[in-house]
């Protein structure tokens, strides 16, 4: 992935056809996911047609598909719980398979998490396509303010380093830990105050280093690039168009 | 308690995410407004705290089981609403894109449960109000507590809110709302507990870290109108969407002046209509529906509106099957086609 994102051109994401910005990727990724939450509960064939556009970008690209099928195994329990209540709850007979009559409930069910698969999945690939660093500068240009773009940058580089940290504490208490002995809620509570105490005086020396560095207020260039190319909103039109011919011809 | 994208319609996902958005761009200005640098780092790495805090677990006592800090709270008490709103929103981005907790279009409304709730309800109303700036062990144990409980309690409120005002799920409002209020009023009681032990030792250990968020002075109306907005934009924008016809409908029905499109009559269009009769392997998707069903579906008051059936499943199933191929085709022309770079985007 990281040999990808060397070679596209700084600020591009490099699809399996054409090269758009790393904006644009964001909103085609919003579009499809409106169009996907868009489907009526009962109708799996536009779900199902739905999938075509991330599985046509996943085989063009040759992305891995083990990792992403791993990541759909996570599906929410929230949303299974809910997805396994439609059947009980919705019990009309809708559809004759085979002479086997299945219920609302199931199709409404199966929707729901069809809808949550192909959601998650054009998610990966966004985050697969674009490295985060591009996908925080890239939301810097559809307005979000510049502050929280730098909060972004900062949570996901300092995420790294203190999960290593607290791995470590994590791993010394279990070492030291006997038949559950010190896994407490109190006890932990304790380790977790340690955490927060070396975190706060880690932002002490990041800040001096930034502020010798001749940080201000954010990481965000000032660099003028414009928002939007031909070649991107033609893109975004032709996309556009293609969720909307599988909405006509699924969804009636 | 994230929800996930396939639970909402697109009008709740956009209603929540409007206000949800409004809500950074307003805390981005409050902090901008402090000018104190030296906050922006120490926000950055308490957003990465909780991600790390979070992977140290604990046994729950009396169940065994096991649990982990949310942060929610605990993250306000030590930075103040808008930073702690900011700092939990960059989280719950980051949990969406890395860790499939919830979806993009669902932000808004994870926002809005999950930091809006703690960040600017939670502790002005409930946190400031008992413990204050007082140091005393009881007020401050019993302004966790009663937050943190708050926090979860809304948080699942809103969430049964959202999921229902979508048209999602089959569970009826009352039976999802009790369902999920004893759950999170556990989950409430062990985070204001974890909130509290952490607050309580870093009182002990540096008491100077809790004196820096400022006392607010704002008017603690604006929380309440970002929830006013969300209700408005959440349940009445939804109300009405269901009922009306969609955009698309709208205009096609404004343009041809009544309320179905059919087609126009002429010759050409009858041509091509037989020439698609003919050659539709896979006519109509319609539903087939059981005779039973058509029975029973004749004596209930609703009817199912969709276009599912065997025809259209396997017409998707095809769909799907040819972008498959296509991007095998496609991916010779590409620049992932040559091995090298093909390989090195795999592995």
């Amino acid at each position: 992935m990281k040999d990808i994102n060397i070679l596209t051109p700084r600020g591009q994401t490099l699809t399996p056809f054409l090269s758009i910005s790393d904006h644009t990727a964001l909103i085609l990724s919003a579009m499809f996911l409106l169009f996907v939450l868009s489907v009526p509960k009962y109708n799996i064939p536009a779900v199902i047609s739905y999938a075509s556009f991330p599985l046509l970008l996943i085989t063009a690209a040759d992305l891995p598909v083990k990792p992403l099928l791993h990541r759909l195994l996570l599906l929410s329990p929230f949303v299974l719980i809910m997805a396994a209540a439609n059947p009980w709850l919705d019990r009309r007979p809708f559809l004759d398979l085979f002479g086997i009559t299945v219920s609302g409930g199931v199709i409404s069910g199966l929707v729901l998490v069809l809808k949550t698969m192909v959601a998650m999945t054009a998610l990966q690939l966004l985050t697969h396509l674009v490295p985060f660093n591009r996908l925080a500068f890239a939301l810097k240009g559809v307005g979000v303010p510049e502050l929280f773009v730098t909060q972004l940058l900062l949570v996901y580089r300092y995420s790294f380093l203190l999960a290593e940290e607290a791995r470590s504490m994590k791993k010394a208490r279990d070492m030291r830990s006997f038949g559950g002995k010190g896994k407490g809620l109190f006890t932990t509570a304790k380790l977790i105050g340690s955490l927060l105490i070396r975190t706060t005086s880690r932002a002490e020396k990041i800040y001096m280093a930034m502020t010798a560095r001749g940080f201000h207020s954010g990481f965000v260039e000032k660099k003028a690039t414009p928002l939007f190319t031909g070649v991107d909103i033609a893109s975004l039109v032709v996309s556009f168009l293609g969720f909307l011919v599988v909405r006509m011809v699924f969804i009636h | 308690m994230h929800v996930a994208d396939a639970l909402l319609s697109p009008v709740v996902a956009g209603a929540f995410w409007a206000v949800s958005a409004s809500l950074i761009g307003f805390s981005a200005q409050q902090v901008s407004l402090e000018e104190d640098g030296s906050k922006t780092p120490l926000m950055g790495v308490l957003g990465a705290f909780v991600f790390a805090a979070q992977m140290i677990n604990f046994t729950i006592p009396g169940t065994g089981s096991g649990g982990h800090l949310g942060g929610g709270l605990l993250l306000t008490i030590l930075l103040g609403p808008h930073r702690a709103f900011l700092a939990l929103a960059s989280v719950l981005v980051i949990q969406s894109l890395f860790f499939a907790d919830g979806g993009l279009l669902a932000l808004g409304c994870n926002l809005f449960n999950l930091a809006f709730i703690p960040a600017f309800i939670a502790f002005p109303f409930i946190y400031r109000v008992f413990a204050g700036n007082s140091a005393s062990p009881v007020r401050r144990a019993t302004g966790s507590m009663a937050a943190a409980i708050a926090a979860l309690l809304t948080g699942a409120l809103c969430v049964v809110l959202e999921t229902t005002l979508s048209g999602i799920t089959e569970l009826p409002f009352s039976s999802f709302l009790l369902f999920m209020l004893p759950i999170h009023l556990a989950i409430g009681i062990v985070e204001g507990l974890v909130t509290l032990a952490v607050v309580s030792f870093v009182m002990k250990t540096e008491p100077a870290l809790l004196a820096t968020q400022p006392a607010s002075s704002k008017p603690r109306f604006i929380p309440l109108l970002f929830t006013l907005a969300a209700l408005i934009g959440g349940g009445v924008v939804s109300s009405f969407s269901s009922s009306l016809p969609d955009g698309l409908e709208w205009a096609m029905a404004r343009v041809s002046q009544q309320e179905k499109v059919y087609g126009r009559g002429d010759n050409v269009h009858d041509l091509f209509a037989s020439l698609q009769a003919r050659t539709a392997f896979l006519p109509d998707y319609s539903f087939k529906i059981s005779d039973k069903a058509v029975e029973k579906t004749a004596t209930s008051a609703s009817s199912l509106n969709s276009g599912t059936s065997v025809s259209g499943i396997i017409g998707s199933l095809l769909v799907l099957l040819l972008a498959g191929s296509a991007g095998f085709v496609l991916r010779k022309g590409s620049p992932y086609g040559q091995r090298g770079i093909a390989n090195s985007g795999a592995k």
